[in-house]
């Protein structure tokens, strides 16, 4: 059995990596940054709060295949793309949330909680 | 206001080619019935390295695992031979198949809740009294006369920009001057974290637009009046 704190870490190296190709994006300098400020705690936090609990082989072997991918990626342009697909399919294999920042569960956006009826709140719950 | 096909130029045509692509129809029926981990799988494939099937197998457990149903597993598959149909047209193409994908996506679950009367139309303009016609088209609009509709259609939050921004609030603003509420919105086919990343760095005025990530896309099935 492997545990969650290894491959996370593996992740958490692939996504700087991913960053440090795209931000020679001069231009997606500050998107890359805001990116990479929000998600790389959260995939940090997919450790906790069990950072020693043993994950199954099958979610490991994903978590390494999809840092394979990433390894291949040369275009900066596709990396940025990727800054924003990579950390859910993380979440998806090991069972865990990037949703939100780190250690908050994920909520409707703020001017919106507090209107029942509003059609922002209502496709905020659409998850399948 | 009003709405009104939008003159075909040279790239509208080149474009209206990848459009008619059945792979385009194909894989937007697979997607407006998948679940968002599904969308997930397509989103990655179609923006993809590799497209071996068997990596991607291995890259969704939950979708293509040993414990998975097998009629689930099968149609994960029938969405992964799709998307990476499209990977495989080639880096140059694929951009312009992965936009029309969510155009037509867009387009296909807008109609499942439209009503008799508020046809969902694509690439129209709107024209409004007195203001000068807007260069780009929307890619999906639904042409209600009581609570019309405009939606522009992005692969990744990176398309989200000033521009696009203030297109959708100018058409919010004018249709409001001539006493009709229009509604606008921008669907993306990438997080909804990472679009609100990008929308909390714009200056346009965002207040009045809508967004639909990849996470909410159901919600544009809903019923209208």
């Amino acid at each position: 059995m492997h545990e969650h704190t290894g491959v996370v870490e593996r992740a958490a190296e692939a996504y700087r990596a991913l960053a440090d190709l795209a931000e020679t994006v001069e231009d997606e300098w500050q998107y890359v940054t805001d990116l990479v400020d929000a998600y790389l705690p959260s995939i940090q936090a997919l450790a906790e709060p069990d950072p020693g609990l043993p994950v199954s082989a099958e979610a490991v072997a994903a978590v390494d295949e999809v840092i394979a991918e990433m390894a291949l990626i040369t275009d900066p342009h596709k990396a940025i793309d990727w800054l924003s697909t990579f950390p859910h399919i993380v979440a998806l294999a090991l069972g865990g949330n990037v949703d939100a920042a780190a250690g908050v569960q994920a909520a409707a956006a703020p001017d919106e909680a507090d209107n029942e009826d509003s059609p922002f709140r209502m496709l905020m719950q659409g998850d399948r | 206001m009003r709405f009104q096909n939008a003159a075909k130029d040279a790239r509208a045509v080149v474009y209206a080619g990848i459009q008619a692509d059945p792979l385009v129809a194909r894989v937007a029926t697979l997607l407006a019935g998948a679940t968002v981990a599904e969308r997930w799988l397509a989103r990655a494939a179609m923006n993809g390295e590799r497209t071996d099937p068997a990596a991607w197998h291995r890259i969704f457990p939950t979708l293509f695992g040993e414990n998975v149903a097998t009629e689930l597993r099968a149609r994960a598959d029938q969405i992964l031979d799709a998307s990476l149909a499209v990977a495989n047209r080639g880096e140059a193409a694929r951009s312009s198949y992965r936009g029309a994908v969510v155009e037509e996506l867009t387009a296909r679950l807008l109609a499942t809740g439209a009503t008799i009367g508020a046809p969902v139309r694509r690439e129209r303009r709107v024209l409004f009294d007195g203001v000068p016609a807007e260069i780009h088209p929307y890619d999906v609009t639904v042409e209600s006369t009581t609570r019309p509709e405009v939606y522009d259609c992005k692969w990744g939050a990176r398309g989200i920009n000033a521009d696009v921004l203030n297109q959708l609030d100018d058409a919010r603003a004018h249709a409001a001057e001539e006493d009709l509420g229009l509604d606008v919105a921008i669907v993306v086919f990438d997080a909804r974290r990472s679009c609100q990343i990008r929308l909390d760095r714009a200056t346009a005025n965002r207040a009045g637009t809508r967004l639909v990530a990849l996470e909410d896309l159901d919600g544009l099935t809903g019923a209208r009046a």
